[in-house]
């Protein structure tokens, strides 16, 4: 049985999850302590993978990565990286859509370090860095990697918009739900049966965990 | 060091326009609940920026609408003590206080060792805020703002979630811990009792604004306005009609009390015909024996009312007397022996003196 689709949805995961976090606490962060203007259309434009159908995303991406788009050429001029069709493809489908899963309880961990304590910090002479690095993280940290988890699980899980973007290349860019997908239509209960299986017990493990970063137990 | 500030802010309908300067002493900032204290407190220390105006500390304006000058709140080195303390949850007693250190200066570990024996909290070190009692948190709160070695220290209702009891001892301790570190301080409260014991010099604060600063004694005892009088507990608080002018008394008429007879200081701008108000503070009322024969000295000001009610509160009692025929109360309160032995219970009627030199007099 080829494990390369397992091998690829965990390559993948890791690294959108990376993209995840790196932008997403950025993002959080900006969300939760600070006022400007069209902050509301923000929320909503970063929720939208939450809500539109994934081929919806799938066909925005293109349009921003493919050969014909100023970014998609940019890309592949200036640093010969290929987007379309290439697991980095997968990468970006999975790290758009697992983005409001992070987002949402980094935000919400982060504003429940109330302002007081950082304004506290900050009277002891503390810089902006320092508030964030001694206080704001260590009691958001919770929050923050449970929805590090769950934007990891969503990324494993990535569907529609990856076979949209990275295409179903077999030993290339198929991973774990396409594979599945090919499997059923090609009527190999077997093999769908093995990767379902998988994906369900990975999915209880990710949920468990995240549970117990919420409720304090790590 | 010194600290002066004149700052301005609106919000909405509510505005708020202080001003005024202070230097190595215990200010009071003292009035009702809503009327601005905390916020001036923030204004001060950088959470909340004014809309104009300047802040100063010693020689340095840390904020200047004017020049465009607003220093981080960070570099304004001002001790903030919160409402509710504010400490690191996730930092012990010690590791609370160490974080106010400068890293910069050698022996934390002695310092903070020092300061958790100031504030009395030796044995409490690897605890952590959730395991102290309201009063221990408190002292940890202020040992860590010591910590930074602030220029200016700024407390808000520090001891509004504490119990009566721990209360009085941690006053006594603020102000030991404040002879030891003499700083410059502010301290925001409603409590009348507190701002008393603690102010040598008070500001009321009513609606956003200062009405009156100064001395204790001045402020209690002759308050500017009525809202002060009000504020500060006086509770005898009348007006009435200037009747006659002279030698540096007045002389009042009230429907109820009848003629008032005061001294007024020289230059006070009243004249004949001006309404003013009057006030008296409770305590400061005598009561006449039954059998008592008045010499001509205390025959000013003798009232006459019946008791209405009578409340106790620890070792005084407080006597409302109905005066006149219309709904006027004068508030008296007496030690209880003297209730006692007058047995002055409601229902009867008794003569009281106002003493012309305990009666304040408020042109405005």
């Amino acid at each position: 049985m080829d494990l390369f689709p397992l091998y690829l949805t965990i390559k993948v995961s890791f690294a959108a999850t990376v993209f995840t976090v790196a932008f997403g606490l950025v993002i959080a962060w900006v969300m939760a302590k600070r006022e400007f203007f069209g902050k509301a259309v923000l929320d909503i434009v970063i929720m939208q993978p939450l809500v539109i159908p994934p081929t919806v995303l799938g066909y925005y991406l293109l349009g921003a990565f493919g050969r014909s788009s100023f970014l998609g050429r940019f890309l592949e001029d200036a640093f010969g990286l290929q987007i379309v069709f290439t697991w980095k493809g997968a990468v970006i489908a999975s790290f758009i859509s697992s983005l409001p899963l992070f987002v949402k309880p980094a935000r919400a961990a982060l504003e429940g370090v109330g302002s007081e304590l950082e304004d506290a910090a900050r009277l002891l002479g503390k810089t902006e860095l320092q508030v964030i690095k001694d206080i704001t993280l260590p009691l958001a940290w919770r929050g923050i990697a449970a929805g590090a988890v769950m934007a990891f699980a969503r990324a494993t899980g990535e569907f529609g918009a990856t076979l949209m973007v990275a295409g179903n290349i077999p030993g290339l860019t198929q991973t774990l739900p396409i594979a599945i997908y090919d499997a059923v239509q090609a009527g190999d209960a077997h093999s769908a049966n093995i990767l379902v299986g998988v994906i369900t017990l990975f999915s209880f493990i990710v949920l468990y965990i995240a549970g117990r970063f919420t409720k304090g137990r790590f | 060091m010194d600290l002066a500030f004149n700052i301005k802010k609106s919000y909405g309908e509510f505005r708020i326009d202080v001003s005024l300067s202070l230097n190595e002493d215990l200010l009071v900032l003292f009035g009702p609940s809503g009327a601005g204290k905390t916020l001036i407190l923030k204004m001060i220390s950088g959470i909340v920026r004014p809309d104009e105006g300047s802040v100063t500390i010693g020689s340095e304006k840390v904020f200047d609408s004017a020049s465009g000058i607003e220093t981080p709140i960070r570099d304004r080195k001002i001790g903030y003590l919160f409402q509710d303390y504010a400490l690191f949850p996730h930092m012990t007693v010690f590791e609370n206080i160490a974080y106010g250190v400068n890293a910069k200066q050698g022996g934390r570990d002695a310092k903070v060792r020092e300061l958790i024996a100031l504030t009395r909290l030796t044995g409490l070190e690897s605890r952590y805020p959730r395991e102290l009692s309201g009063g221990q948190k408190q002292r940890c709160a202020l040992a860590r703002t010591l910590a930074s070695e602030p220029r200016v220290l700024l407390l808000d209702e520090p001891f509004s979630a504490l119990d009566y009891q721990v209360r009085e001892k941690l006053r006594a301790d603020l102000l030991r811990i404040h002879d030891a570190y003499p700083i410059t301080t502010i301290l925001v409260t409603h409590d009348l009792e507190e701002a008393f014991m603690l102010g040598r010099r008070i500001a009321v604060v009513n609606n956003g604004r200062i009405e009156q600063a100064g001395l204790r004694e001045d402020v209690f005892y002759r308050p500017a306005t009525r809202d002060v009088a009000r504020f500060i507990g006086t509770r005898n608080i009348f007006t009435g009609t200037v009747a006659g002018l002279g030698d540096g008394q007045v002389v009042i008429t009230n429907a109820d009390l009848g003629v008032i007879k005061a001294f007024v200081p020289e230059g006070s701008g009243l004249h004949i015909g001006a309404e003013v108000s009057f006030c008296i503070r409770p305590e400061e009322i005598l009561v006449i024996r039954p059998d008592k024969v008045l010499d001509s000295r205390v025959q000013d000001n003798i009232i006459e009312g019946e008791i209405i009610s009578a409340t106790g509160k620890g070792s005084t009692q407080s006597l409302f007397l109905k005066v006149g025929s219309g709904d006027t109360l004068l508030k008296v309160e007496l030690p209880n022996f003297v209730v006692r032995k007058l047995s002055l219970a409601i229902g009867r009627v008794i003569r009281v003196s106002l003493k012309r030199e305990n009666i304040w007099v408020i042109n405005r």
